[in-house]
């Protein structure tokens, strides 16, 4: 028999996330931090940053996602401002004291 | 199962503030990677670069940000003060009274065919009786359908307006002649009415009436008549006269009596309820002295290019009793303002006239209007 060791974290973690999607809590989560970033320029930012580096670097042709990906996650977390990041963190802990007893 | 019975509340907070920061980070690692493959897939399908243009249009249309303009650069109420010159009258008028003012001054638009029907009508009815009404119909086709209608609303209207207004002792009408309110405000008296200085208030007499053009006499008149068979008993905070029968329960008699007296003189008497539909029962005496001096009045005023036709059209007077006698049976069409009959053929007619004895010479006031 297998047995799946999650300890008690993981399982708490699980549980939150599945709460969390089951009230669509996290969707308008997605949606208020992409109304945010695009709001302050974050997106702009990120945008111009691919045109300057990535693309002229590797060349319009041979860009792969992988390769964007590796290049813009980074940057793009570390662009988000910290009002934004203040907020959302906010709202995530409003939802997990709501939800305090499953 | 073990999931349902655990609880978050047994966690500490720094475990709590742990997963929030996770929750956090995935989410933006979620809107990286969506923004990711938007790029990819603008790269791809070529449309990535599209909205770069070349320095010269960029600066073109850069964002302005200078205080009085907007973000294009134009100015804000830059067309408020600016005045054009009316094509047609060849006037200045400022910008945003422009519109209107080109409506009235080339008498299109729904207002200006309306005050000229208006004015029609009036000059119709002065002539005509009631017979002629579906004429006045035809004539204005407007929103209103002309008849007891509109004449009911200018006896509410208009006609207290100008009574109130000429009783009292200044005029304060005069601000600038040339400018076009002034049209406005005297729009309610029945088209052009010149600038004439009306009463001396007569406490004898009320009203002098030597002063009084055609127009103003003409109102005065439906006013009378007015007076012989409805309420009349003016509201305060409306200025209209009660348009009610001489029964009116809102009103009482000593405030009818107030009425006349204070339009017709201290001998006016108020007309009885009771009287049967026989009018002449009523103090004629008062009215016809009125009407008889109105009658002499009035053409003494006329232009002596009418005299010709005006003098036979004397005689056939005004007959005020007699249409009101008429009203009284037939409440609805009449008019108020047919004032033709003759002088001598008061409390005569009980049926309805069709037609007056002779075809009121277009009479005195059209070549007026």
């Amino acid at each position: 028999m297998v047995v799946s060791k999650m300890n008690k974290d993981a399982q708490m973690r699980a549980a939150i996330n599945q709460k969390l999607i089951e009230t669509g809590e996290r969707e308008r989560l997605k949606e208020l931090l992409r109304a945010k970033l695009i709001e302050c320029g974050w997106k702009d930012q990120l945008k111009a940053h691919c045109k300057e580096e990535v693309i002229k670097e590797k060349g319009l042709e041979h860009v792969t996602v992988d390769d964007l990906v590796a290049e813009i996650t980074p940057k793009g977390r570390a662009l988000v401002p910290d009002s934004v990041k203040k907020e959302l963190l906010q709202r995530i802990r409003t939802f997990l004291a709501q939800h305090a007893s499953l | 199962m073990k999931m349902e019975e655990m609880s978050l509340s047994g966690l500490d907070n720094s475990k709590l503030e742990a997963i929030a920061q996770e929750i956090y980070a995935d989410l933006v690692e979620d809107s990286c990677l969506g923004f990711c493959f938007e790029v990819h897939r603008a790269v791809k399908c070529g449309y990535f670069f599209l909205d770069d243009t070349d320095p010269d249009s960029m600066k073109d249309f850069e964002i302005v940000d200078q205080p009085g303009l907007d973000i294009f650069g134009q100015v804000f109420n830059q067309w408020k003060s600016k005045e054009c010159v009316c094509p047609n009258c060849s006037r200045s008028i400022a910008a945003s009274r422009f519109a209107p003012h080109l409506e009235k001054c080339l008498g299109m638009g729904r207002n200006s065919s309306r005050i000229a029907n208006r004015r029609i009508a009036n000059s119709n009815s002065m002539n005509k009786s009631e017979s002629d009404q579906e004429d006045n119909d035809d004539i204005n086709d407007n929103d209103w359908s002309y008849g007891s209608e509109k004449k009911d609303w200018e006896l509410k209207v208009t006609l207290p307006f100008i009574l109130l207004s000429y009783t009292a002792k200044k005029r304060k009408s005069d601000k600038n002649p040339n400018s076009p309110r002034r049209s406005k405000s005297l729009k309610h008296k029945n088209g052009e009415l010149s600038n004439s200085d009306p009463f001396k208030y007569n406490s004898s007499t009320g009203i002098s009436y030597e002063t009084l053009g055609p127009e103003e006499l003409r109102s005065l008149l439906t006013t009378l008549m007015f007076l012989f068979q409805q309420c009349g008993v003016i509201s305060e905070h409306t200025k209209k006269m009660c348009t009610r029968s001489l029964r009116c329960p809102q009103h009482t008699d000593e405030q009818r009596r107030a009425v006349r007296i204070y339009f017709l003189g201290p001998s006016a008497v108020l007309p009885e309820v009771e009287s049967s539909l026989d009018n002449d029962s009523f103090d004629m005496t008062d009215s016809q002295a009125l009407i008889s001096r109105l009658q002499w009045d009035g053409s003494s005023d006329l232009s002596p290019s009418d005299s010709g036709s005006s003098k036979t059209s004397e005689n056939q007077g005004w007959g005020l009793g007699t249409n009101s006698s008429e009203s009284r049976k037939t409440k609805k069409k009449k008019s108020h303002l047919s004032l033709v009959g003759t002088a001598s053929g008061l409390g005569s007619n009980k049926k309805k006239k069709p037609k007056p004895p002779a075809p009121p010479t277009p009479s005195i006031y059209d070549d007026i209007n």
